[in-house]
């Protein structure tokens, strides 16, 4: 399938035409202009291009250059891209000022994308788990829309310090925006955010919220899920698990979750509720790393890895996976899924990736 | 033609300076002399907002290249001179070192900068080589991945928050520049799976250039020449670049991290600044796109203005008068400028500095609203 957004030839001399292919053979075609980096432009076009972090850090923008030239911002060797991969040509488009009209291999998203806003909201429920995990929720001053896995930027008012956090909540139906926002929290020992939250009930301060970000929850309606989540990892997993199982009568899913000890266990009352409200439909493997060998679990103990294979009971070869989690496990679990003959196009990432501490 | 020969006046200065140098006595004041009158006439031109001819472009490369490799032969040059004893009296001694210290910054830095941000590999050569200019061939990268990526918050090792003196500032910004370009260089020998001794890292090409460069103002100047100029290109270009940085984003705010917008610096647009720095300090254009050449940079008519270049260096130097300048600027800033989430950071690091009453309107002091304002009619005017 091949969708023009352009003419066919781009109009004015300072304009390049972009032929993005994917690897199912479909082309989408449209101009932006000389300069412009790549990713930033096809979004404001509206092009479902690839992308999470857009400042160089997820990888998820991940694009190979057939020909035409880019300049990267900053040397690819400081990106997630490997050495492999930027021998192979690969560049991140969010990083790639576009130079001349170009041919490049990525794989589009097929549905709309949603405008980027920055919208202020107050805190209306700062709640400690278990595990060193806050739910934080916040009332919009204006509603917003977004997709579920999809995340967003918050900040405190007045604060130069911003981090990143997915939505846990299920977007509203219809395509309705939503009031409220919830995010779950995980305390970095010396992070300069998560210190600062936890430091006090902080409901009723002012945030201020950027998004929506990123595209994760995306594959078939109707095809079985299997989700891997580390820690708060499990936010957009709940997201995504949610808005799927209303979209479909016959999806099931699989969540594997991934937590140190049991009594980190921060998120027993949501997924309780899950599983009740889907019995059939939804099942559970809680998976701990580092309980001690002594205790009363009897569930299964290691890293999240350790749970997948054919004990699982998953059709690998058919399911979509959904993963979220630090950098190092969703990178590992990757590897274990292809090699488990999940196909690589139907795996979702999000990687969690610390921020700085200004 | 005018817009091409306006550039000529680095090299021009360089040379004045050279011979001043040759000449000896009090004619080594002969370049910064010069330098500083072409600087106090241009505190009385109006600001310039035009853009370049844009016909023969390579013509402003070939002026930029020439100047980065006058500047090499010019230090050079000075390391001979000390070496050959050829500065005998106080005056001659102390006016050739503050002039070669003073111009390194002014006429040697600039092409330098350009040129490492260039695409086209020669040029872009040059300007990593250039960096021995400034004696610090690491400063590229801080620059333009942590800099450019992270300006106008205080993750960016460049930036000076509001009530941050220069000399805080520059004791601040070089362990942070440090830290970050080992960070960076780390992270590139990792990528690449190397040891951090790998011939082939870039650190080891940028160290062996500057090793190159000290071996050959010692064979010059003995040990006397090499030592004086290379203190000359510490306390000048290298040294002052960081005050350069601390007035062009001095309190300003990003509230967008990574996205740059065009009020997220300082801007100086007086005529002989723009020709003499290479348009750097016409400093919204840059940032919005870094590979974009210095001829090619549209200076915003619209954008944050400070008051001329080499007075607000000379303010920074005597905190209490940079602040009686600067404060109303970041007032205005503050009403005009910064989005809301911005105006919200700005209300606390004013309150962080101290400076509480730029938090509360003063209708009979405050800048007017259009102040820096400048629609084609007044620029006409």
């Amino acid at each position: 399938m091949i969708k023009e957004r352009a003419a066919t030839a781009p109009a004015r001399a300072d304009l390049c035409r972009v032929t993005v292919r994917g690897k199912d053979g479909s082309e989408e075609i449209f101009d932006i202009r000389r300069n412009d980096l790549l990713l930033k432009a096809a979004i404001e076009q509206g092009v479902d291009y690839p992308h999470n972090c857009r400042v160089g850090v997820c990888g998820s923008c991940k694009t190979r250059v057939l020909s035409g030239r880019v300049s990267p911002m900053v040397d690819l060797a400081l990106s997630p891209l490997t050495n492999q991969e930027i021998e192979a040509g690969y560049v991140l488009a969010c990083q790639a000022k576009v130079r001349e009209s170009l041919v490049v291999e990525a794989k589009l998203g097929r549905h709309a994308l949603l405008p980027v806003r920055t919208v202020a909201s107050r805190v209306v429920r700062w709640q400690r788990l278990a595990g060193d995990v806050i739910d934080l929720r916040l009332a919009l001053d204006a509603p917003v829309h977004f997709n579920a896995g999809q995340y967003c930027t918050i900040a405190e008012s007045g604060s130069f310090t911003r981090r990143s956090y997915s939505y846990y909540d299920v977007p509203p139906e219809e395509g309705a925006p939503a009031g409220e926002v919830g995010f779950l929290v995980k305390r970095l020992p010396g992070g300069q955010f998560s210190e600062w939250l936890f430091e006090k009930d902080r409901t009723g301060c002012k945030f201020w919220i950027e998004g929506p970000f990123g595209i994760m929850g995306v594959d078939d309606p109707d095809r079985d899920g299997l989700c891997v989540a580390g820690g708060t990892g499990l936010a957009p997993i709940l997201s995504i698990v949610g808005d799927r199982l209303k979209k479909s009568r016959v999806a099931r899913f699989t969540i594997v979750f991934g937590v140190r000890t049991s009594g980190d266990m921060f998120a027993n009352d949501r997924l309780d509720q899950l599983l009740a409200a889907y019995p059939d439909r939804v099942r559970l493997v809680t998976i701990l790393s580092h309980e001690p060998a002594d205790s009363a679990w009897t569930g299964p103990r290691g890293l999240v890895t350790a749970a997948l294979g054919e004990k699982l009971g998953v059709d690998f070869g058919d399911v979509a996976a959904f993963l979220c989690g630090n950098l190092a496990m969703v990178e590992a679990v990757e590897k274990c899924l292809v090699a488990l003959g999940v196909q690589p196009d139907r795996i979702h990432a999000d990687k969690f990736v610390p921020s700085g501490t200004p | 033609m005018l817009d091409y020969t306006k550039y000529l006046l680095s090299p021009a200065i360089l040379a004045v300076h050279a011979y001043g140098l040759w000449l000896g006595g009090n004619y080594v004041w002969l370049g910064m002399a010069v330098l500083l009158g072409v600087l106090f006439i241009d505190a009385y031109l109006p600001r310039d907002y035009s853009m370049r001819d844009q016909r023969y472009v390579r013509i402003y490369d070939v002026i930029c290249a020439m100047t980065v490799i006058a500047s090499f032969v010019n230090i050079f040059f000075f390391s001979w001179l000390v070496g050959q004893g050829h500065f005998a009296t106080t005056s001659a001694s102390v006016g050739a070192f503050v002039g070669t210290l003073f111009i390194g910054f002014v006429i040697g830095a600039p092409p330098v900068h350009e040129l490492f941000h260039r695409e086209e590999f020669v040029l872009r050569w040059l300007g990593r080589i250039g960096q021995c200019l400034i004696y610090d061939p690491w400063r590229e990268i801080t620059h333009v991945v942590t800099h450019h990526m992270r300006v106008a918050t205080p993750d960016d090792p460049d930036y000076a928050r509001r009530g941050d003196t220069v000399y805080g500032h520059i004791l601040r910004t070089f362990p942070g520049q440090w830290k970050e370009a080992y960070h960076l260089e780390k992270m590139m020998w990792t990528k690449r799976g190397r040891q951090w001794y790998d011939p082939r890292n870039a650190w080891v090409y940028k160290a062996a250039t500057l090793v190159a460069f000290t071996a050959i103002l010692y064979a010059l100047g003995g040990l006397m020449g090499a030592l004086l100029a290379i203190l000359t290109l510490l306390l000048g270009p290298r040294m002052l670049l960081e005050v350069f940085n601390y007035v062009n984003h001095y309190g300003l705010i990003s509230a967008t991290p990574g996205r740059f917008e065009k009020h997220q610096t300082w801007n100086h647009i007086t005529p002989m600044v723009r020709i003499l720095a290479l348009e750097i300090t016409n400093h919204a254009g840059h940032h919005e796109d870094s590979y974009k050449p210095f001829y090619k940079l549209e200076p915003d008519t619209n954008g944050p203005v400070q008051p001329q270049f080499l007075l607000v260096v000379l303010l920074a130097l005597v905190p209490p008068l940079f602040f009686m300048m600067i404060k109303p600027l970041l007032k205005h800033w503050d009403t005009h400028y910064a989005s809301p989430q911005e105006r919200e950071i700005a209300r606390r690091e004013n309150e962080r500095a101290g400076w509480h009453e730029l938090n509360s309107p003063d209708p009979a002091r405050d800048l007017p609203a259009d102040v820096w304002n400048m629609t084609a009619a007044r620029i006409a005017a």
